[in-house]
């Protein structure tokens, strides 16, 4: 099709920069971590061989299973609580509001804020004695809630202080792919007598099909890997009810020392990461394509 | 304008190249050898410590230690990696509980060869031999910080109470009198998890159990031994002091257990002796502290913790350096008065008899709380016991689970902890 | 005659409660923002106290001041500055070859590749930071920023992003260079770079907010008080043994404000950058 292919060599020295560091950096490491999850290890000491029996104990192990469900919990809650945001958010920016470019910069603002900074500004937020929530609630006679020290509400509080710190970035991607929507189809549309909601379900959500696929992919992986804010908002409390698996796995390597554990875990999840990040591509991305 | 973006991004690569390498220093035999600190103390005795640290350094010309700071919760992990790789700083702190972890692998030095028996004499001998391992020292305690209790002072006024109580009736009695006649919170104990865990609850639950002539683990630390009338007595009195008597806040967690206790909200305030710095800068809190009553009438032991400093291997153990690090291990702890400020009991008995000691208020009242204080039981699993065990009694408290059930399961969880290590 | 047209009217009503019901969502989104801002004013008593005011009793900088006097405050936001920006450059420089190469050139084994970059998305870090570490420590790297930098410079999202933005680029483009005789490297630099600016600019962005905000992994491979980077210098702020919430705002607003600014100044760029992303027929 193009004279003179030379694919598979451009193709090979495109990649290899990246490959490059991506190996020493990433695959090197990782390696390593499947290898040490067949050992049992403390860091310290020489590893001791023990096979498959780390998998085997994970498999049974009540706090694994705990600990992930709580991770997906927070993974379908986010998920569709996100994606459904940013793209709310790209709809107000790009439409009609007259303010729609400040708009724009204040909702990605909390994006560029650090982990750490966001969960510890909203854990002070949701401080049950003193934080402001409560005293507005206060001021209103009502009682004071433990966000984040009642299991009913300590999951939620991390998801909404997630929401605000990260919708803004679904925002951006999902206003690129509005973007990309030629204007004559709505003004042909307009013209053939749509309203605003027909046009919106029509046009707009089938046509950013691409962009929620992506936003939708990125969003999954990266809600699976939630530690951060969780750990600094409840400290996985209260009585371990928010701990979600990263957190298990990063408290068994290097406060209980059981490195080959952790890894074995690490992988569990990694795996389980790689295989609902496959069947969503499968699944939906090849409907993009048709 | 892509072409001034990339140029305003050069230029402030270039500003931080130039600023961000730090001026390297050359030693030479002059000058004072350098040694480096990690130090796990943040905030409040971050601030003490690094004062100690300044005293040390400009009281001789000898030895000059450069202190990092790294927040409690990523100390250990930080500290391990570099001990993997030996890369880790020539002195460290490490609490005593978590000298099991390091010891057996080889990553600290002995330290019997450096320190003479007059210094060794000096130490009080419960804390210093908790350092000990198959007969060998391996760090010094620098100070001992055992579970305590605050009482506030105006409000036990308020309520005509005028003795401390001292078992587990008389506190449930004088909290219910306070409630009455203040309206106020009679014990102020953490149970809930919030930026810390609830240290406190665990801690108490140990102690009781202890006090009751008896112990969380068995002596050998192969299995829980709460699961028994002891554990059933002290997990009702805390579980009762939240639920049945209303007298404990219920969901407290640690931060907020210590502010309610600063605005004058809780009669008896339960915390480990470093609280005594903070509560005394709080303007117009008139409290008073004591060591931890036998809750169940027996003995009057205390969950306590120990700063202990020590010594990293490296993998070329410079000789000059380990002497230095012995000198300002010493020189620590024999200050420890300074130390002291932040509220933490002193490890060596010159220093508990220094006027300047003897001089801070409140210390005096619990320093003989030392004796009684009672270490982790050694055994690799205990952070995974402490850890599991603490969310277990959470749930129990804060849900009011049936108390038998309740010990049941933690003692089936404990033992499957232990099996794994 | 003068006739005030109802559609005008109406249109006018319906402009001024779009704008009153924007500022109120801009009032409620910023509020943390501002609330953080005044926490840090006040003096911790303040803060925890059995009367709450909204606004400082007296407005103090003194967190500030201590932030800036008792540590290396101004030292960690240069060396943010320098990681940030070094591992910025290095991603886009590895990144964008090879997105180029995932979005428009068939080769094989090109979907297995793109699989394993993306599964360097899944990695918990956790698991990850010993090897690296003792890594790191046989190339003599420990304490240094550059050793902060390099295990970030890898950036599989920034790959995704680019590739899915470069397949939408016409594939007759590169036919017509093609038969104009340029080789792959001239088109992926004049005609892949220049369309896909938009992209690009994202990714710049993510790549910086990225490398700035990290925090367990420069706490590990950084020693020395001086060499730390914001995100883990002004972590110390949280006590052992005890939260002051005002001094904690204060870092976290002297952390975050290098970025703030960086934004706001280059904000036109990064909002039109992405607005012209999507080629037109």
């Amino acid at each position: 099709m193009i004279p003179g292919n030379r694919d598979t060599r451009d193709g090979i020295l495109f990649s290899l920069p990246f490959l490059v560091v991506f190996f020493f950096f990433m695959v090197y490491p990782l390696l390593f971590g499947l290898y040490i999850s067949f050992f049992k290890w403390n860091i310290l000491s020489s590893p001791t061989f023990i096979g498959w029996k780390n998998y085997v104990d994970l498999f049974r192990d009540a706090k694994f299973y705990s600990s992930l469900l709580h991770t997906l919990e927070f993974v379908v809650i986010t998920t569709p609580i996100l994606l459904l945001l940013g793209f709310a958010m790209a709809l107000v920016v790009t439409g009609k509001s007259p303010m729609a470019g400040l708009l724009e910069t204040v909702f990605f603002i909390p994006y560029i804020f650090s982990m750490t900074v966001v969960a510890t500004l909203w854990a002070w937020i949701m401080q049950k004695d003193f934080g402001i929530i409560n005293q507005a609630i206060l001021l209103l006679g009502g009682q004071r809630i433990g966000w984040l020290t009642d299991e009913k509400y300590a999951m939620w509080s991390v998801c909404i202080a997630t929401f605000w710190w990260t919708a803004g970035f679904n925002m951006v991607l999902f206003t690129a792919g509005i973007k990309q929507i030629p204007q004559e189809v709505y003004e042909s549309a307009e013209i053939d007598g749509a309203n605003s909601w027909q046009r919106m379900t029509h046009i707009t959500i089938p046509l950013v099909a691409p962009t929620t696929v992506l936003c939708l992919i990125l969003q999954v992986i990266a809600s699976f890997n939630v530690f951060g804010q969780v750990y600094v908002m409840t400290g996985g409390g209260p009585a371990g009810s928010t701990r979600v698996l990263i957190q298990y796995i990063y408290e068994t390597g290097f406060q209980y020392f059981r490195m080959g554990y952790s890894a074995a875990m690490s992988y569990v999840l990694f795996v389980i990461m790689l295989i609902v990040s496959v069947a969503q591509y499968a699944v939906l991305g090849k409907r993009k394509e048709a | 304008m892509k072409k001034r973006i990339v140029f305003v991004f050069v230029l402030l690569l270039t500003i931080g190249i130039l600023f961000a390498q730090p001026a390297q220093e050359t030693s030479s035999s002059d000058k004072p050898v350098e040694l480096t600190f990690w130090s796990l103390f943040t905030g409040g005795d971050g601030e003490f410590f690094d004062a100690m640290i300044k005293e040390f350094n400009e009281s001789q010309n000898e030895v000059k230690m450069v202190n990092s700071m790294v927040k409690f919760d990523d100390y250990y992990t930080k500290l391990t990696t570099a001990l993997a790789a030996k890369t880790a700083p020539d002195v460290v702190v490490c609490h005593q509980a978590n000298l099991l972890n390091y010891v057996p692998n080889g990553s600290f030095l002995a330290l019997d060869q450096y320190i003479d028996k007059t210094t060794l004499d000096d130490f009080q001998q419960e804390p210093l031999n908790a350092c000990r391992f198959d007969g060998k020292l391996y760090s010094l305690p620098l100070d001992v910080h055992p579970i305590v209790f605050y009482y506030n002072k105006d409000i036990l006024k308020e309520a005509g109470i005028t003795t401390l109580p001292s078992s587990a009736e008389d506190f449930i009695k004088d909290s219910q009198i306070i409630k009455e006649k203040t309206g106020k919170w009679g014990m102020l104990v953490d149970n809930t998890t919030g930026t810390y865990k609830a240290y406190t609850l665990t801690r108490l639950f140990f102690s009781m159990m202890k006090q009751e002539g008896g112990s969380f683990l068995t002596s050998d630390n192969k299995k829980a031994n709460f699961n028994n009338e002891k554990g059933v007595a002290a997990l009702n009195f805390l579980k009762d002091t939240v639920n049945t008597y209303k007298i404990n806040p219920d969901q407290l967690d640690y931060d907020a257990a210590m502010n309610q206790f600063k605005l004058g909200e809780g009669a008896f305030y339960f915390n480990g002796v470093w609280a005594t710095g903070t509560l005394e800068t709080v303007k117009g809190l008139n409290f008073g502290a004591a060591p931890l009553p036998a809750f169940f009438g027996k003995e009057d032991w205390a969950w306590a913790g120990s700063h202990t400093l020590a010594i990293p291997t490296q993998k070329n153990q410079d000789p000059k350096k380990v002497q230095a690090a012995v000198k300002f291990i010493e020189w620590m702890t024999a200050h420890g008065e300074l130390w002291a400020k932040a509220g933490h009991i002193p490890t060596r008995k010159s220093v508990a008899a220094k006027d300047s000691f003897k001089a801070l208020p409140y210390r005096a009242d619990y320093v003989g709380a030392a004796q009684y204080a009672m270490p982790s039981p050694s055994t690799a699993a205990w952070n995974e016991i402490y850890g599991t065990s603490s969310d277990l009694l959470e749930a129990a408290v804060t849900k009011n689970q049936d108390t038998k059930t309740a010990l049941a399961n933690m003692e089936k969880v404990v033992n499957e902890i232990i099996s794994k290590y | 005659m003068r006739k005030i047209s109802s559609y005008h009217r109406r249109k006018t009503i319906r402009t001024g409660l779009l704008c009153i019901l924007d500022i109120l969502i801009i009032l409620i989104w910023l509020f943390p923002l501002a609330w953080l801002f005044i926490t840090s004013l006040k003096l911790e008593q303040d803060v925890v106290s059995r009367s709450f005011s909204f606004w400082p009793e007296h407005p103090t900088w003194y967190n500030y001041t201590k932030a800036f006097t008792s540590t290396y405050i101004l030292k960690w936001l240069l060396n943010s500055l320098f990681v940030s920006v070094l591992t910025t450059i290095l991603t886009i420089l590895v990144d964008t070859p090879i997105a180029y190469a995932f979005a428009k050139i068939r080769f094989k084994g090109r979907n297995v590749l793109f699989w394993i970059v993306m599964a360097g998305m899944m990695v918990p870090f956790q698991v990850l930071i010993v090897p690296l570490y003792l890594q790191f420590n046989s190339y003599g790297l420990i304490n240094s920023l550059v050793a902060a930098v390099l295990p970030r410079v890898a950036f599989p999202i920034g790959i995704f992003i680019m590739k899915q933005f470069f397949q939408d680029i016409p594939d007759a483009l590169e036919e017509a260079a093609f038969i104009d005789g340029a080789n792959r490297w001239t088109i992926f630099r004049k005609i892949i770079l220049p369309l896909g600016k938009a992209s690009i600019t994202t990714v710049v962005i993510l790549s910086f907010i990225n490398a700035w905000n990290d925090f367990l992994w420069p706490l590990i491979v950084i020693n020395d008080n001086i060499k730390y980077t914001i995100t883990v210098g002004v972590a110390n702020f949280q006590g052992t043994q005890g939260t002051q919430y005002s001094l904690i705002m204060a870092g976290a607003a002297i952390a975050s404000l290098p970025q703030i600014i960086f934004f706001l100044i280059f904000r036109k760029q990064i909002i039109e950058g992405i607005a012209m992303s999507g080629i037109k027929g």
